[in-house]
């Protein structure tokens, strides 16, 4: 059974793109067949993994799913590691999506042609709070949201609760964790100290803030491929310990991960 | 699609030379090297080579493998170096080969040790667009060990197939030649002196329908040979009871050859060897009987009702020492003196040429000069009908003794017909082999199950003389010997069904058309 993971927040620059590229590492290294797909049109997990941003089969292509976006998939550096690639094309996607019958599981449907090939499907999200955030709710089986532990990004992230709620979708897939943090500053243990006791479902691990972090757009590699055994690798390591067991507490899930 | 591709390396060309050829194209990153010692295992009698399996073991895992095919059939973890399939974790693949090896003993054939250096080949992103492994193979370790082969691989990256395309012929350019389809496995057996399936328990003697009777004779004979000394080798080794089990069906192939291809020898030669291996099938029989015992086990066990399995311990235990007191013994006796000589007269014998003088001058009885096929008819054919004829009695008169005579019988005819395959066509000889297996196999549980109620009861006293105190043991042997009672009225009432199988009009015109006598030097 394939899992399909969805690194999603409806506020910008909270350290998706990192996530999903490392996570995504550490599960190779994990045995599991991994693809990662950029759907983002700044292209930034693209770079990460040095490929070119370009979708030879277009927004139509993508949408329409099936083999001509098989032939789209690139092997990153790394074994058992492949990349759907982003283009800019895709700011287009939203729009393309009202095109269809059933809009809102058209992502699901595009990737199911995966489904047989790889253990984990890993979306790294662009910013977004419409049709294709309502793809991505549908198609995902885990929601991971980054969150800065700052004023603004709880209130984005009751936001999505509520505009999960309202819409009826499961809010127990959604898993937050705390990134950028930054253990000098008071207002961040503070804000973590509230969270973990007013929300439910905020993995008990964080990601630092860290330089070695940020060097990824210089190495353009997962931090555990450029820096093994460094703190930025090893905060990776945890989070991906305490995803596995969130995939693990669900019954519905593959057990054998 | 994924290109994976295999290139012989132009003569003297090292890996820097590799790097070289390629560097005014792409940028190149190279990788430490990778070492990694593979050890392959067969059986004696190279039973997983003639599947066409290859195991191996890579560090603490056991991979299993088609001949020819890189993908892996099955693997699993293993804490010790295979040898017995019941030793294996549970796993598909202790599945897949338990019907292969059964009882046969694994042996670790030869070892390869690999070192392989990634090199990436990077376009303008420094992203690597495709894989070059140098790959260096060797049985040891040692620098000073020759490669056994030393090849490239080139791996291509999902995504990049125009940018594949460009270094195949590159490559080529520069003196590459991608391979044929090619096993190692080949090459690594011929460098450590081993010929994969040269043994075999099965006959493989190729006559010809003209050839003497005595040359013939000889021929099959020679094999046997071969078969004895081969498994008398490992007998001390004690791999397997399959060693030993090889070794005696030699020695009663033997036997039946001199007794049933009649007056091809000398009398007096016949007679001698005749004699002298009865006395050297004796020396291990009974090893031979302890081994089917312990193989037993499991089987005995579980025809036990569940509360007394535990309780026939006490008995396998005995077996167990007693077998490695009577192994010493059988060594010691089969390094005798007179064995020795027994064995080298033998090989004298037939290292003897015969003579080749016309049919005519020699005694009316003797069939030396013979063409082999005509008598192989002859005997084939005489010992068929005295099948039908005994078993035709059997059927009013089931006694144990005539049951026994007949199983003799019906093995003397399967080894004549093994021996005198190849004068015959195949598929014919082959079914009616089969039919005969059927009966015989019918005559031999029988006969198994006699000698094993016999053996259980004398082994009550042996037990008792050891001081057995246990009752619940003899409880449990009187079970056994209850049980096997009654399996054996089962077999013995199948016997009729079995034989009139056999004796089918359609059996018997086979048997004829195939043996039945024709003109001398007649071919088929």
């Amino acid at each position: 059974m394939t899992i399909v993971a969805a690194i999603y927040s409806n506020k910008g620059g909270v350290g998706k793109t990192a996530t999903a590229v490392n996570l995504a590492y550490m599960a190779t290294l994990a045995g599991m067949k991994t693809l990662v797909c950029d759907l983002d049109p700044q292209s930034a997990a693209t770079y990460y993994f040095r490929v070119k941003p370009k979708l030879k089969c277009g927004t139509k292509g993508f949408i329409k799913g099936g083999q001509k976006i098989k032939k789209n998939i690139k092997g990153t550096d790394y074994k058992n590691l492949d990349l759907l690639p982003s283009d800019f094309a895709l700011r287009n996607l939203e729009t393309a999506f009202y095109k269809f019958k059933r809009p809102k599981n058209r992502l699901e449907k595009t990737l199911k042609i995966f489904e047989a090939e790889y253990d984990l499907i890993i979306f790294d999200c662009p910013v977004t709070v419409n049709i294709l955030a309502e793809n991505i709710l549908n198609a995902s089986d885990f929601i991971l949201v980054p969150l800065i532990p700052t004023t603004l990004c709880v209130r984005t992230f009751q936001q999505l609760l509520s505009f999960c709620r309202k819409n009826n979708y499961d809010t127990g897939k959604i898993h937050a964790f705390f990134s950028m943090v930054d253990r000098r500053k008071k207002m961040h243990n503070e804000t973590m100290a509230m969270m973990l006791k007013e929300f439910n479902g905020i993995l008990r691990s964080f990601i630092p803030s860290l330089s070695q972090i940020e060097r990824m757009g210089i190495d353009r590699e997962p931090v555990a491929a450029s820096a093994p055994g460094s703190v930025a690798a090893k905060a990776y390591q945890n989070l991906w310990a305490k995803f596995q067991e969130s995939v693990f507490a669900n019954p519905g899930l593959n057990p054998d991960l | 699609m994924q290109i994976k591709l295999k290139f012989s390396l132009p003569d003297d060309c090292n890996q820097q030379q590799l790097i070289n050829a390629l560097a005014d194209y792409y940028a190149i990153k190279q990788e430490q090297p990778v070492l990694k010692r593979l050890a392959i295992y067969d059986t004696f009698d190279w039973r997983l080579f003639k599947k066409s399996f290859v195991l191996y073991t890579n560090g603490n895992m056991l991979f299993l493998r088609k001949l020819f095919k890189n993908n892996i059939i099955h693997n699993t973890e293993i804490t010790l170096p295979p040898v017995f399939i019941w030793d294996f974790p549970d796993s598909k693949l202790k599945n897949h080969l338990s019907t292969v090896l059964k009882m046969r003993a694994l042996l670790k054939l030869t070892e390869l040790h690999y070192r392989s250096t990634v090199h990436h080949i990077l376009n303008q992103d420094e992203k690597t667009i495709a894989r070059l492994v140098y790959e260096e193979i060797s049985l040891a370790q040692e620098k000073t060990t020759p490669n056994l082969d030393t090849c490239l691989w080139l791996k291509s990256v999902k995504g990049y197939p125009k940018h594949c395309k460009k270094l195949i012929k590159r490559l080529k350019t520069a003196g590459f030649v991608p391979r044929q389809k090619e096993d190692i496995y080949f090459k690594a057996m011929k460098r450590a002196g081993k010929n994969p399936g040269c043994y075999s328990s099965k006959l493989k003697i190729q006559l010809y329908p003209a050839l003497r009777s005595d040359e013939a004779t000889k021929t099959i004979l020679r094999y046997l040979y071969q078969a004895m000394k081969m498994n008398e080798a490992n007998l001390e080794k004690d791999l397997d009871t399959e060693v030993l089990h090889d070794f005696r069906v030699a020695i009663r192939r033997t036997r039946s050859a001199l007794d049933q291809i009649k007056s091809v020898f000398p009398k007096h030669t016949t007679r001698r060897f005749k004699k002298e291996f009865a006395f050297v099938g004796k020396l291990s029989n009974q090893l031979r009987d302890l081994d089917v015992y312990l193989l037993k086990e499991d089987t005995f066990k579980t025809i036990l009702p569940p509360f007394l399995r535990d309780d026939i311990e006490p008995l396998f235990d005995y077996l167990r020492k007693s077998r490695s007191k009577v192994l010493q013994k059988t060594i010691h006796d089969l390094k005798s003196k007179r064995y020795a000589q027994i064995m080298q007269d033998w090989e004298a014998f037939l290292d003897d040429p015969v003579q080749s003088q016309p049919v005519e001058s020699q005694s009316v009885e003797s069939n030396a000069g013979v063409p082999i096929l005509f008598l192989a008819r002859k005997r084939i054919h005489k010992q068929h009908r005295r099948i039908l004829k005994d078993g035709g009695r059997i059927l009013d008169n089931t006694e144990d003794e005539i049951l026994h005579k007949l199983r003799i019988a019906c093995k003397k005819l399967r080894y004549l017909m093994e021996f005198f395959s190849s004068l015959f066509p195949g598929k014919k000889i082959k079914r009616l082999i089969s039919q005969l297996k059927t009966l015989q196999d019918n005559l031999g549980d029988f006969n198994d199950l006699c000698v094993q109620e016999k053996y259980l009861l004398n082994i009550i006293e042996e037990l008792r003389a050891t001081g057995q105190k246990q009752k619940k043991v003899f409880v449990a042997i009187g079970c056994l010997i209850g049980a096997l009672e009654r399996e054996k009225q089962i077999i013995k009432n199948e016997f009729a069904k079995t034989f009139t199988n056999y004796a089918s009009p359609g059996n018997k015109n086979a048997f004829s058309e195939l043996f039945a006598s024709k003109q001398k030097g007649n071919d088929p």
